[in-house]
């Protein structure tokens, strides 16, 4: 038995919820959704936010400017603002760039230099100039972390900026709903979701084709090292899979690395693992909202791990009030109902835990697993 | 009968585990009446609804008794009930800075001995921009930034840098905590001066002594001893513990007011009373905007305890529940007149602390103890030196990156999959843990064979005890007889947030017998020769007798029941040590749930190169004492 997805289902479903027995409650909830969660976007020094506290983002709106090829530059004195000629690279800020400009001179304002600007001449018919953040101040002279390659970061979702440093980060508020994810790789991405078809709850590689280009796409279970590649390079903007392995992470934080080595860069990919490291097919109750909500733009955030829907309104999963979900052991990923306490249950090595039994599937007879295995959703 | 009621709770808010227990007094002394934990995430009320139905269908009448009411309501009890609370602090992330590579190294140590997450960096080695980045990272709390006393050449000409890096930083960042440690304190001047955008931190109050306020009195019975502790004990006492510390002259306050002290001041050597982290009085948010002068990383005894004692009062709550069980631990050094060891190991870190009577009889303690964000079974910071170290104590075949993935699945559920396989990667996850928190600790390993060796934290809660027992003798592999014990109950640490000494100690002494659950003895002499056997032991108690050949390179573990005593006699073919050096020793042993452990391996533990050869001989020794694991 698996839940059916119904439209307009949300308070009904809320309310099937609050009926559980007090062993039940013992089980671990998980939320299904979050409501305008607090997302991140971090920076580092020589890395500027485009954007001011307060301010409304909507997607694909620049919000950062990331400085690639950040070095440690010794600036110099400066007395005067840091542009004096008014003029400053990359798009403009919502904030008013002259009064910007016009500040003096302090930890992490932005700066435009070279070898020019600094009074020294420079061999190379093109002088090289650069763009950074302002480190410290020592003994008068001023430091940056700036470079000449840089490379815009877009907001993945619509929200209002919370807070915004240039160096540190972006905090964001998002507007609309999320599912909350374990664990996530790469950058943050949009695209519209795409839930093909499974085979026994996986992916096989060769769905993956140019014709799934911009989507952000569910991918079963597990995803493999192999099929992100391929996925990157069929312009696939994301996956979405029950388990991300440290392995597939790795690999992907390498090619990540060395996708901003390179000259050319390219869309910004993210992976997200809905329940943790370990293979698990993907929860039904979340497979059947995925379902409901393919062909949508969503995003993946990676800190936290999030797949974030734009909307408010989102179809629910019809959920039975005792529906389970096994988390972990040996019956890791498969679901069924809540039959009775078991009280405290001797398990293999003679560990003796709370446990309830459980009619797992279509499975005629009731499995004992442990309370704390065993997950319920919340929505 | 008083219609105040005479009961509370003991409640301890871990990272992955809450545990409760209903603590009563009945029959002329306070007794742990049942106690009960569950994944954090339960709701409380419910775990406290089922502690106190147990209680009701065991004896109704002690409840009714300790609670003071008749026929008394599960749900007004509660609510009612007063509760004595003890919590973890989230781990937290340090930045360290240096002029150079080796006071780095000092610094990071005693930073992790006070139970930070370490990230480093020195000015000889890596350039500005790193350690800038080390230092705006979103998830970096404080910045140490320190250097000799006297700093040398190669330190002292990076200091001018490494002081106006930082206080850039604070000024971007007025949440982050600076420590200024040894002669890196010549830099505060960088802190001033900032310009009208800039916030400038506050300098920060560490430690202010308070007056100490006397226990409350039962205003009925007119007895303090009736009284149970107050509801928020937890919160007041440990806030109150400090200061009635340092009245005593217990706590260093090494940590000195920028205003007040502009040259840092080198730290008092620690009396022999052992020093606890003295929080700072201000709320969390408050507490990171300051700068702090610090002694430098070789002040104290031993050598960096000052600069730790400073940086743990940064770090954790006042409710703490590692500085906690130490205080705990302390009290019943003294209370018991013995040496004590405790080792905690839970998701967020893990502890090792001894106290000991500075002599028979003596009222004056030794104590020390370290909080090791290292020391959790799965560290936030999973590197490939942890995951090797849970490899070799594993008794299943696994490959790196399945390991490394049920490592990070075990953290984000810690409760989960506790039987079976799961359990036996908890138990070689928990051993690597406990063998990075006894390297960290070479000052309480130098130390003898302790009189009782307490196994503390979440992760031995579904544990077998002869299985604990053996992981203690596994890792804590010093000559000796020595009794060992869990803290089954999770009471050491909510105990140690009572703030008056002699009210914890009193309390402590009726709790004794509950709070410490034994497990058995252990008895592990040195020097046995391979390959014979090495003579035999006579157990001689009330209700079991035991002759048992001694061979070398095995443990056994001798039936001996909770509550029994017996006198072991060995007589070894050759002289070993076992305290003093003999062939002949009657010691006196208590029995446990896991009995008299007898250990005639090697001390260190020798074991064979090859992986699979390695599993195999943990397994034989793990198979011992835990004839279960094949079910």
């Amino acid at each position: 038995m698996s839940p059916r997805k119904r439209a307009g289902a949300t308070t009904e479903a809320r309310a099937e919820t609050r009926f559980v027995q007090p062993e039940f409650a013992r089980i671990p909830a998980r939320r299904i959704l979050v409501v305008s969660p607090t997302v991140q976007i971090r920076l580092g020094p020589g890395d500027r936010a485009l954007v001011s506290a307060g301010q409304k983002v909507n997607p694909g709106m620049p919000i950062a400017e990331r400085t690639c090829d950040a070095e440690f530059i010794d600036v110099g004195r400066l007395n005067r603002p840091a542009n004096g000629n008014g003029r400053e690279n990359g798009p403009s800020r919502p904030i008013d760039p002259q009064q910007e400009r016009r500040r003096s001179p302090r930890p992490g304002k932005w700066w435009v230099g070279g070898d020019d600007r600094r009074g020294k001449t420079a061999r190379r018919e093109t002088p090289r100039r650069l763009a950074g953040t302002l480190l410290y101040e020592m003994d008068g002279r001023w430091t940056a972390a700036a470079g000449d390659r840089h490379e815009k970061v877009e907001a993945p979702t619509s929200g209002v900026v919370v807070e915004a440093e240039n160096c540190i980060g972006i905090t964001m508020k998002v507007s609309g709903v999320a599912i909350p994810a374990a664990v996530a790789g790469g950058q943050p991405t949009r695209g519209y979701l795409d839930v093909p078809r499974l085979v026994d709850g996986e992916l096989r590689d060769t769905t993956l084709d140019v014709g799934r280009s911009g989507a952000i796409v569910v991918a079963g279970g597990r995803v493999s090292a192999e099929m992100l590649t391929r996925a990157r390079a069929m312009s696939i903007r994301g996956m979405v899979a029950g388990s991300l392995g440290q392995a597939e992470l790795r690999d992907l934080a390498a090619s990540e690395a060395r996708q901003r080595a390179g000259l050319h860069t390219t869309p910004p990919f993210g992976a997200l693992g809905l329940d943790g490291h370990q293979r698990r097919p993907i929860a039904s109750p979340i497979l059947a909202l995925l379902a409901a909500l393919a062909g949508r733009e969503v995003a993946i955030l990676i800190d936290p791990p999030l797949l974030v829907l734009d909307v408010v309104d989102v179809p629910l999963p019809e959920l039975p009030p005792d529906w389970v979900r096994v988390r972990n052991g040996v019956h890791a990923g498969r679901e069924g109902r809540w039959l009775s306490s078991a009280g405290l249950h001797r398990f293999r090595a003679g560990i003796h835990l709370e446990a309830a039994n459980i009619r797992l599937g279509d499975d005629l007879q009731p499995t004992v697993i442990a309370l704390a295995d065993l997950e319920r959703f919340i929505l | 009968m008083s219609r105040q009621p005479r009961a509370f709770f003991a409640l301890d808010f871990g990272s992955a585990t809450t545990s409760a227990a209903l603590v009563g007094h009945a029959g002329g002394r306070w007794r742990l009446l049942a106690h009960s934990a569950a994944p954090s995430t339960t709701d409380l009320d419910a775990l406290l609804f089922g502690i106190l139905d147990r209680v009701e269908h065991a004896d109704r009448e002690l409840l009714e008794f300790v609670s003071a009411r008749e026929r008394p309501k599960t749900a007004a009890l509660v609510a009612d009930l007063a509760r004595l609370e003890s919590r973890s602090t989230p781990p937290r992330r340090i930045a360290v800075l240096a002029g150079s590579k080796r006071q780095r190294r000092r610094l990071e140590e005693v930073a992790a001995r006070a139970g930070w997450l370490v990230v480093g960096g020195s000015a000889d080695v890596s350039d500005p921009l790193e350690l800038s980045r080390l230092v705006l990272a979103w998830d970096t709390h404080a910045v140490l930034l320190g250097a000799d006393s006297s700093p040398a050449g190669d330190e002292k000409r990076h200091l001018p840098m490494l002081g106006a890096l930082v206080a850039a930083a604070a000024r971007r960042r007025p949440e982050l905590a600076v420590v200024l440690a040894g002669g890196a304190a010549i830099q505060e001047s960088d802190f001033h001066g900032a310009g009208e955008h800039d916030r400038i931190p506050e300098v920060a109050k560490v430690a202010e002594p308070v007056a100490e306020t006397p226990a409350d009195t039962d205003a009925e019975t007119g007895g303090e001893t009736e009284e149970p502790p107050a509801a928020d004990g937890g919160a007041e006492s440990a806030a109150e513990d400090a200061p009635a510390e340092a009245a005593t002259g217990d706590v260093a306050a090494p940590a000195a007011p920028v205003d007040a002290a502009p040259a840092p001041e080198p730290a008092p050597a620690p009396a022999p009373e052992p020093e606890f982290a003295a929080p700072i009085e201000a709320p969390p948010t408050d507490r990171h905007d300051s700068v702090l002068l610090a002694p430098d990383a070789e002040s104290g005894q031993p050598a960096g305890s000052a600069l730790q004692q400073v940086l743990e009062g940064l770090r954790a709550r006042s409710d703490d529940t590692r500085l906690g069980i130490a205080r705990s631990v302390r009290s019943l050094a003294l209370l018991l007149d013995k040496s004590i060891e405790a080792i905690e190991v839970g998701i967020d870190g893990g502890l090792r602390c001894r106290a000991e009577p500075f002599g028979p009889g003596h009222r004056n303690i030794v104590s020390s103890h370290v909080t090791m964000a290292g020391g959790s079974f799965t560290p936030e910071d999973l590197t490939d030196e942890i995951i090797d170290a849970v490899l070799s104590w594993s008794t299943i075949a696994f490959d790196r990156y399945r390991l490394s993935d049920r490592l990070r699945d075990l953290r984000s559920s810690p409760w989960g999959e506790a039987d079976g396989e799961g359990a036996l990667l908890r138990l070689a996850a928990a051993k690597a843990a406990v063998e990075r928190l006894v390297a960290a600790t070479p000052e309480i390993s130098a130390r003898e064979m302790p009189d009782i060796l307490i196994a503390a934290g979440g992760v031995w809660s579904s544990t077998p005890p002869s299985v604990v027992a053996l992981a203690m003798a596994d890792l804590v592999r010093r000559p000796g007889v020595g009794r060992l014990a869990s803290d089954q109950a999770r009471l050491l640490g909510p105990l140690g947030a009572i703030a008056d000494e002699d009210e914890r100690r009193k309390m402590l002494k009726d709790l004794v017998g509950d709070v410490l659950l034994p497990l058995g003895s252990l008895v592990l002499p040195a020097g046995i020769r391979q390959g014979r056997s090495a003579g035999r032991m006579r157990v001689t108690g009330d209700t079991a007798n035991s002759d048992i050949d001694l061979q070398p390179g095995g443990i056994w573990a001798v039936e001996l029941q909770p509550g029994q005593t017996a006198t072991a006699d060995m007589e070894f073919k050759d002289a070993v040590r076992l305290g003093a050096r003999g062939r002949r020793f009657s010691v006196e042993v208590s029995g446990g749930l896991g009995g008299l452990f007898v250990d005639l391996r090697d001390i260190p533990l020798r074991l064979p190169d090859r992986a699979d050869q390695k599993r195999a001989t943990w397994e034989s020794w793990q198979r011992a004492m835990w004839s279960e694991i094949d079910e």
